[in-house]
């Protein structure tokens, strides 16, 4: 009886447990269910399934099948001859960052871009209108080891705390060559020049920050145990937050992420990484990764490239655009990314180039952009491809998404459509009418005189890496 | 003994009792009495000296007490720089100086609630001497860089001891500006800096700093904008680190102080730190923090910064506070909300990109936040913020009323309410006996564009008004030598190529100029990259023009100071980097 009685007790807690999330979210536009209908699925990990339906159920995929029932109050969109595929995952962004690089020091990892995140970037609505749902957004690459990264999905709309991917390794940039040795940048006169100067140096900083990590860990593992032994007047060691995450580094606890061009410099960092005892996640760009591929298959790291973007400086010329096909071919997990906010619009088509150069099939060239980026991002268990329980960030292609004439029709994020390109081509009259009454409103009409108005928002360049654009300064 | 430094008939009589105290046989009760006396007397007469008149009357004035109902007809007394009585049946005393108050209104003296009135200009940086080089890099620092603290352990900038109490400057046109409009209190913060330093409240009159300050410090304030030196943090992520880490230090400082006092023995000394001392009190909030944030996104992250290290947060600045209402009045965290309302001043060049959306809808919202925090019930105060056309502070005001905020809350937004954020409504914001006699005089209501303000009370005396200078008053339209004095300005807009001759080295590089009258901006572009600038003036055939711009990735001040003959332009850019010489010749 006792038992029974617990029993429905549990039930009925159980029972309010969904209801209360749903009082959270009173999102009328957006059901918690939806019922996509008879749409060609890419499911990345299990094949093409033609003809089927998908069932979204707060948030999650909830079913994948024929002829799905809907449940009442469901939202049924027919997607006969359309594609749906999982989220397009950007493994190297800079997007709604509003400053990108902290350029005055050599390590700077106390920095986080988690701090100058600006959800209001239109940037991310167009990325959403390009399929993506996921990105990993880096520090840039102005110095060896720079600051930490966040990984978020497309909230557009929502406050900078939703963005945040939840449960995503967090992360750090580090960066290698040209960049950080600083070797375009004009030599004005009257300018001390940063140290590291040359790659030699870019070593001697990596392994300098290192050991000090380890001397910061272990005067913490000091202080701590002397505290456990019940040492009085003790006075903590300073928290630095500059070894901080090196330490976790070291601990594995924190995901590296290495800006690379050069097959010396990614052997050098493996090096390091050997000898303090960690591991590289991903190299990112790493258009000399064919030269090694085998030995970063070997160390365990990823690589994460653009498909055939080269020459914009010496230590790009070497490169190939059977990168991508040649590092998957030898066992590294490989993803193109955008370092742009242009082409991370169009990142499925960067991915179709590896079926061009390198013969690699369509179902591995579309995890280049799916489970393999989640893979190095540590998020494949939540999204990267259509399976039961992972979360519903989709995208509705009219076509297949290698073609250059796909375009996308709707984009979930969590379940929640936050791009629909009926409801924006509908919005645009509208939004031209409010424009027209802003632009005669008074507190816009110009007067004679005075200052005028703010220059346009500055565009980052999309023909060059991550290495000297500052983002907005507020 | 300050009367002593400032009445040497004081002083000398101080020197005379010394002597009489200092022989030994007037120890009688007697004896000190008649010195009691003496000194009682002689205060009264240093006062008497100071003030002449201690005692005023307003009769017969409607006056707003703010702390409670509106008295149509009534009377206040002000004795001894306070309020001694108000109410409609009080009679000015025989001894007091009446002001027939009939068809005026009184309030209480008006706030600004964060400004810098008091503390000199930065002075402009100093002309490099020919070479240029690394003594100018130290030269403009010194000059241009933010207050800086004596023994610091942090660069000028990330210095939290500096005190605004320590350069406040009694007088001045901006000070005279603003008692002009009416304003009576203001807090005085250091104008740069990521840590700026401390703020002080100054009542707008007095012939010291030490008159001038009710309570100081008021508040620790920061600004969020990254060093322009060159070194860190130079990013606003660095700015969130650096700030981070100074309090995190601080937290680590008075641990190791803690336990020195305990037991010095065996301890090795924990060295002093002005800097970190000074965030020992932030971090009990004890000394309120006020945080320069005016977008959603800016006072979020500030906001989270203060929840992380559990800091009493004030946001300054604010135009979109009302985007982030509930948060705020969920923290109970105070605003001291801007009227410098965003506007766009000319019009836009016609190849300039359409402005966003966001802009515009921005303008338009910026009027309505007064009203919208007010619903929301947070507690907000009102600051000018730069404005310096005290006209345009009103105007904004009558603005924000115009989109939905009450005339009383606009009146306590001035008065009660940064009296209550700064911790003062004890002594200042509202008519009640016994409160500081600072007072408000105008005829008409203070918010109709039309009423002029005819009285100011500081500290309980009547404060000399002088008409607005036709410089503060004027629009740039309507000035006396408007159209005449253009015509008479050479033409600087046009497309310039340029050659930057830096040490020898030859830089060559675009110049775009746009010229409104004396007001100049534009664009500069070489191989370094591109800047855009405004703000630049323009005297006789030469322009000038300070802008931020980045070089190396680094945020860095340029300063150009170029003359024209016809198509030629001669000139200098100036930066850390050193001087470059800059010759041009205008494309067709």
């Amino acid at each position: 009886m006792k038992r029974t009685i617990t029993r429905v007790l549990l039930f009925s807690l159980l029972a309010t447990l969904p209801c209360g999330a749903l009082a959270q979210q009173p999102r009328s536009d957006n059901p918690t269910e939806t019922l996509i209908r008879n749409a060609t699925v890419l499911t990345i990990t299990h094949g093409t399934l033609l003809n089927t339906d998908l069932l979204i159920r707060k948030g999650k995929i909830a079913g994948i099948g024929k002829d799905l029932k809907a449940p009442a109050n469901a939202r049924v969109i027919d997607a006969t001859g359309k594609y749906l595929m999982p989220g397009i995952i950007d493994c190297h962004s800079h997007s709604m960052l509003d400053t990108i690089n902290e350029g005055t020091l050599a390590v700077t990892s106390m920095v986080r871009t988690r701090d100058v995140l600006n959800p209001t970037d239109v940037d991310l609505y167009r990325e959403l209108a390009g399929g993506v749902t996921t990105l990993n957004l880096l520090h840039g690459s102005a110095n060896p080891i720079g600051g930490l990264n966040t990984v978020v999905k497309i909230k557009y709309g929502r406050p900078a705390d939703e963005f945040i991917f939840p449960g995503a390794m967090p992360g750090i940039k580090f960066a290698l060559g040209e960049n950080v040795k600083q070797s375009s940048n004009p030599n004005l006169p009257g300018t001390t020049r940063r140290y590291p100067r040359t790659r030699m140096g870019v070593e001697e900083v990596i392994r300098d920050s290192f050991t000090r990590a380890r001397d910061y860990k272990k005067t913490w593992d000091e202080y701590n145990a002397a505290s456990k032994r019940g040492e009085k007047n003790l006075v903590p060691p300073r928290r630095d937050l500059q070894l901080e995450p090196l330490v976790e580094v070291l601990e594995g606890k924190r995901y590296v992420h290495a800006h690379s061009y050069r097959a010396d410099e990614i052997l050098m960092l493996i090096n390091i990484a050997d000898e303090f005892g960690f591991k590289v996640k991903t190299f990112q760009h790493v258009l000399e990764g064919y030269k090694v591929a085998k030995e970063i298959a070997q160390h365990g790291a990823g690589g994460s490239t653009f498909a055939d973007f080269w020459g914009y400086k010496i230590e790009a010329y070497d490169a190939i655009p059977y990168n991508t096909a040649i590092m998957a071919r030898a066992g590294v997990v490989s993803s193109v990314n955008s370092d742009s906010d242009e082409r991370a619009r169009r990142l499925n088509i960067e991915a179709a180039k590896a079926m061009r150069y390198g013969d690699l099939s369509e179902a591995e060239a579309l995890k280049l952009i799916t489970i393999n980026p989640a893979i190095q991002l540590g998020i494949q268990d939540r999204v990267g491809s259509i399976e039961i329980g992972k979360d519903a960030d989709l995208a509705i292609w009219n076509g297949h998404p290698f073609s250059v004439y796909a375009r996308v029709d709707t984009t979930f994020v969590d379940g929640d459509i936050l791009f629909d390109r009926d409801k924006d081509l509908a919005a645009r009259a509208e939004l031209a009418k409010e424009r027209a009454q802003l632009e005669q409103a008074e507190p816009n009409r110009p007067s004679a005189g005075g200052r005028p108005p703010q220059a346009p928002r500055g565009r980052r360049p999309s023909d060059r890496d991550d290495d000297m654009w500052e983002g907005d300064q507020p | 003994m300050l009367a002593g430094v400032f009445f040497p008939a004081v002083r000398n009589q101080i020197q005379e009792w010394n002597w009489i105290l200092t022989m030994p046989r007037i120890r009688s009760f007697a004896a000190l009495l008649v010195l009691f006396t003496l000194l009682l007397s002689i205060t009264t007469s240093v006062t008497a000296q100071r003030s002449g008149i201690d005692t005023y009357a307003i009769t017969n004035a409607k006056i707003v007490t703010v702390s409670g109902s509106v008295i149509e007809h009534g009377t206040i007394v002000i004795r001894y720089g306070l309020i001694a009585a108000v109410g409609e049946r009080v009679s000015a005393p025989a001894d007091a100086r009446v002001i027939d108050g009939t068809g005026l209104t009184v309030y209480p003296g008006l706030f600004d609630a964060n400004t810098n009135l008091g503390l000199a200009a930065p002075s402009p940086a100093p002309t490099p001497g020919p070479g240029g080089g690394g003594g100018f890099l130290q030269a403009q620092l010194r000059a241009a860089g933010p207050a800086s603290g004596p023994n610091s352990t942090q660069p000028p900038g990330l210095q939290p001891e500096v005190m605004a109490e320590d350069s406040i400057k009694p007088g001045g046109p901006e000070v005279e500006a603003a008692r002009n409009a009416g304003i009576t209190t203001a807090l005085s913060a250091p104008r740069t800096g990521i840590w700026m330093g401390q703020s002080a409240l100054i009542n707008l009159a007095g012939e010291s700093p030490q008159q001038m300050i009710v309570k100081s410090p008021v508040a620790m304030h920061v600004g969020f904008s990254p060093l322009r030196t060159g070194s860190y943090p130079g990013s606003l992520m660095g700015v969130f680190s650096s700030l981070r880490q100074m309090l995190l230090d601080a937290q680590q400082y008075q641990k190791a102080q803690e336990a020195y006092e305990r037991s010095p023995r065996g301890m090795r000394r924990p060295e002093l730190d002005r800097s970190l001392a000074a965030l020992i009190p932030v971090l009990a909030g004890k000394l309120p923090v006020v945080l320069y944030a005016d977008r959603q996104r800016e006072i979020e992250r500030a906001l989270d910064l203060a929840q992380e290290f559990k800091l009493h947060a004030i946001i300054a600045g604010g135009v979109e506070a009302a985007t982030v209402a509930e948060r705020l009045r969920e923290r109970d965290v105070p605003v001291l909300l801007s009227l410098n309302f965003p506007r766009r001043t000319t019009a836009a060049a016609p190849e300039a990109d359409p402005e966003t959306m966001r802009t515009l809808r921005g303008r338009v919202e910026a009027q309505k936040t007064a009203a919208k925090l007010a619903a929301a019930k947070v507690r907000f105060a009102f600051q000018s913020a730069g404005l310096t056309n005290m006209a345009d502070v009103r105007g904004n005001i009558a603005k924000a009323i115009e989109n939905g905020l009450s005339r009383e809350d606009a009146l306590r937004a001035l008065t009660i309410r940064p009296a209550e954020i700064f911790g003062v409504a004890d002594r200042l914001g509202t008519i009640e006996v016994g409160k500081i006699a600072n007072l408000t005089v105008t005829r008409g209501d203070i918010f109709d564009r039309t009423t002029r303000v005819t009285n100011v009370f500081i500290d309980g005396r009547p404060v000399d008004l002088r008409p607005a200078t036709p410089a503060t008053s004027a629009s740039p339209g309507a000035s006396p030598s408007g159209p005449h004095a253009d015509e008479a300005r050479p033409n600087f807009g046009g497309t310039w190529v340029i050659s930057l001759n830096i040490n020898g080295q030859t830089l060559p590089g675009t110049l775009v100029l746009r010229q409104d009258g004396a007001a100049i901006s534009g664009s500069i572009q070489t191989q370094i990259g591109t800047s855009e600038f405004s703000g630049g003036t323009v005297t006789g055939n030469a322009f000038h023009v300070v802008f931020g711009a980045n070089i190396q990735g680094r945020p860095v001040d340029l300063t150009i100071d170029a003359s024209i003959q016809g198509d030629d332009m001669n000139g200098t850019v100036q930066s850390v980097f050193g001087t470059a010489t800059l010759t041009g010749s205008r494309q067709p």
